[in-house]
């Protein structure tokens, strides 16, 4: 049975920085006894998937580095009304998902949460690499405990 | 006079990854025809280096988002080969599940997604939805239930956590799967209401046709229409090659168009996927899958390229009769836990398995305390990037004359029916608040 509430990290914990949703999971992930209502789940580059995730669910929380022309390191909260995409690659595709285009499509489909929220994470480095940079890493405690608060209903 | 053309699609939609296609043609005389592959390299072949044979399948699992139980299983094998680890039988019947679920995730989500959305004259699937929504409902249902399949066997949806050199972490309960059995049993239907579906808007593609090598996985022993054992077969030989010796079969080789490696084996180009697949093992689909195929007119030996969306068709009504069948084998055998023990050694070895969009090698070798000394990698798009180059240049004369909107069209379609995975590494968000 589905939890109502879901903790969705997105990104590749490879290409260092544009991981830093799933490695902010891990660090949720080892206080989640505190959530039994939410489920934690590490999306990968799920993409479109994440159609099927959020479907149905009463709050959806998103995690994700993004491009937001802030400062590298900053933290955003936003809700899928307040942004507009401006990325130019596929509309829909596995990967290279954009997931504004997917909440669209999951109102479209009559399943979309009642609350949505995402949080965006600018990146100061985005190249093959297993850790995050410095500066990301520096902000985790932050990032955490900013998201937390938001891990109810 | 003659048509002048200067198509420029500089980041093709709709296929994973970073692709443009270039034609230049002035008074009908072509000057240029390129499919042009910038993506830059992502180095996974270092990343890997270094570390144990038991990390291998969880690091490669993340070079794509489609194929991550193809990689996963591929690498295993390799591992398992360099290692000389057996595994069972259950183990076995269960990786067929397991990467039969992926198959289905990714053809649904091509044909339904990406190529769809061409067949219906919509930009994308998000218009599609209500332009046909009883459509959309369906496809995104056979996704769903793909997606939940993965869950169950593979641990989550992508990126498979549940399998190890040797077996399984964690299997299913009888119960689960006999539920996932009736789900199959239950969307059955859906899988020919879609055949249904795209056989009305089939007309949409393109009559074209060009002799070429097809290559996937032949398995003779049972004889089988197979993902994951055999030998490397091609059209162009009846004499099939054992998979480590697969780098005589994909000889890379480097081009100037492309950050991609390319291939070539018998001629100077083949294709992988499921149309070769179909070509070569076609007589050994399920009576369901070969009565789909009848109602395409696919027949083995088909060279028109945009018929692989059509073939994957066919494959996933295939999968589904397959799975319900392998289902019940499973649960006769019974289903127990069992314990893996691996004995370490140096050593090379090779794995391969059919990704959904093509067959897809891997190749580890370890040093006497299972550490990866070295890494080699050929995804099946990049098998596939020197046929998309041959078919433009044998398509773009015939169909010059029809103006450059739908010589446009034509080749980003038919780029499309490759389902090529150019890169699977990065998805950021790009974005701008509203005022």
């Amino acid at each position: 049975m589905k939890k109502e509430l879901l903790v969705a990290g997105l990104g590749n914990p490879l290409m260092s920085d544009e991981g830093i949703g799933v490695h902010i999971l891990n660090r949720l992930l080892q206080d989640s006894d505190k959530y039994p209502f939410a489920e934690f789940i590490d999306a990968g580059t799920a993409g479109i998937n994440l159609l099927h995730l959020i479907s149905n669910r009463k709050k959806v929380i998103i995690i994700d580095c993004a491009y937001m022309n802030t400062g590298p390191g900053t933290l955003k909260r936003f809700v899928p009304e307040e942004a507009e995409t401006i990325k130019k690659l596929a509309v829909q595709s596995l990967h290279e998902a954009d997931i504004l285009k997917i909440i669209e499509m999951s109102a479209l489909l009559g399943e979309k949460p009642r609350e949505i929220i995402i949080f965006g994470i600018e990146p100061q480095a985005v190249e093959p690499g297993n850790n995050i940079s410095r500066k990301l890493e520096e902000k985790m405690i932050f990032y955490v405990s900013e998201i937390s608060k938001d891990i109810r209903f | 006079m003659g048509k002048n053309l200067n198509i420029n699609v500089h980041h093709l939609t709709r296929v994973e990854g970073h692709g443009n296609i270039v034609v230049n043609a002035k008074d009908g005389r072509i000057e240029k025809i390129r499919w042009e592959v910038p993506e830059a390299p992502r180095f996974f072949e270092a990343m890997v280096r270094g570390h144990s044979y038991e990390d291998i399948q969880t690091i490669v699992s993340r070079i794509c988002g489609i194929c991550s139980i193809s990689h996963s299983l591929s690498a295993i094998k390799a591992v398992e080969n360099a290692l000389g680890i057996e595994v069972s039988e259950q183990t076995d019947m269960l990786r067929h599940l397991m990467h039969y679920s992926e198959q289905m995730q990714s053809h649904s989500l091509h044909i339904g997604y990406l190529a769809a959305p061409d067949f219906f004259g919509a930009p994308s699937v998000v218009p599609l939805v209500s332009k046909a929504i009883d459509v959309v409902k369906t496809i995104v249902r056979i996704h769903r239930i793909a997606n939940e399949w993965s869950d169950l066997i593979a641990g989550r949806t992508t990126h498979p956590v549940t399998i190890i050199p040797g077996g399984f972490t964690k299997v299913p309960t009888p119960e689960q799967l006999l539920q996932l059995q009736q789900t199959l049993k239950n969307t059955v239907k859906d899988i020919h209401t879609l055949a249904d579906v795209v056989l009305s808007v089939a007309s949409a593609l393109p009559k074209f046709e060009r002799e070429t090598e097809y290559v996937s996985l032949k398995q003779t022993n049972p004889p089988t229409y197979t993902f994951y054992h055999g030998d490397i077969a091609s059209t162009d030989t009846d004499k099939a090659m054992p998979v480590k010796n697969w780098q005589k079969v994909a000889n890379e080789y480097m081009t100037e168009q492309s950050t991609a490696k390319w291939a070539k084996w018998h001629r100077e180009s083949y294709m992988v996927g499921a149309i070769a697949r179909f070509n070569i093992n076609a007589d050994l689909l399920c009576d369901e899958a070969k009565q789909t195929a009848k109602m395409f007119s696919l027949k083995k030996g088909c060279c028109n390229p945009y018929m692989n969306t059509i073939a994957q068709l066919v494959e996933c009504v295939h999968l589904f009769h397959a799975s319900i069948k392998l289902i019940d084998r499973i649960l006769t055998k019974g289903l127990v836990s069992e314990k893996v023990k691996v004995k370490v050694r140096a050593g090379r070895g090779a794995g391969c398995t059919e990704a959904p969009r093509g067959i897809l090698f891997h190749e580890y070798e370890f040093d006497k305390n299972g550490k990866c000394l070295a890494a080699d990698m050929c995804i099946p798009t990049n098998q596939n990037h020197a046929n998309i180059q041959k078919d433009m240049e044998k398509l773009v004369p015939q169909i010059i004359d029809e103006g450059e909107d739908a010589v446009r069209q034509k080749l980003e379609m038919l780029v499309r029916a490759y389902d090529p995975c150019i890169s699977c590494s990065t998805h950021m968000l790009d974005i701008r608040f509203k005022k």
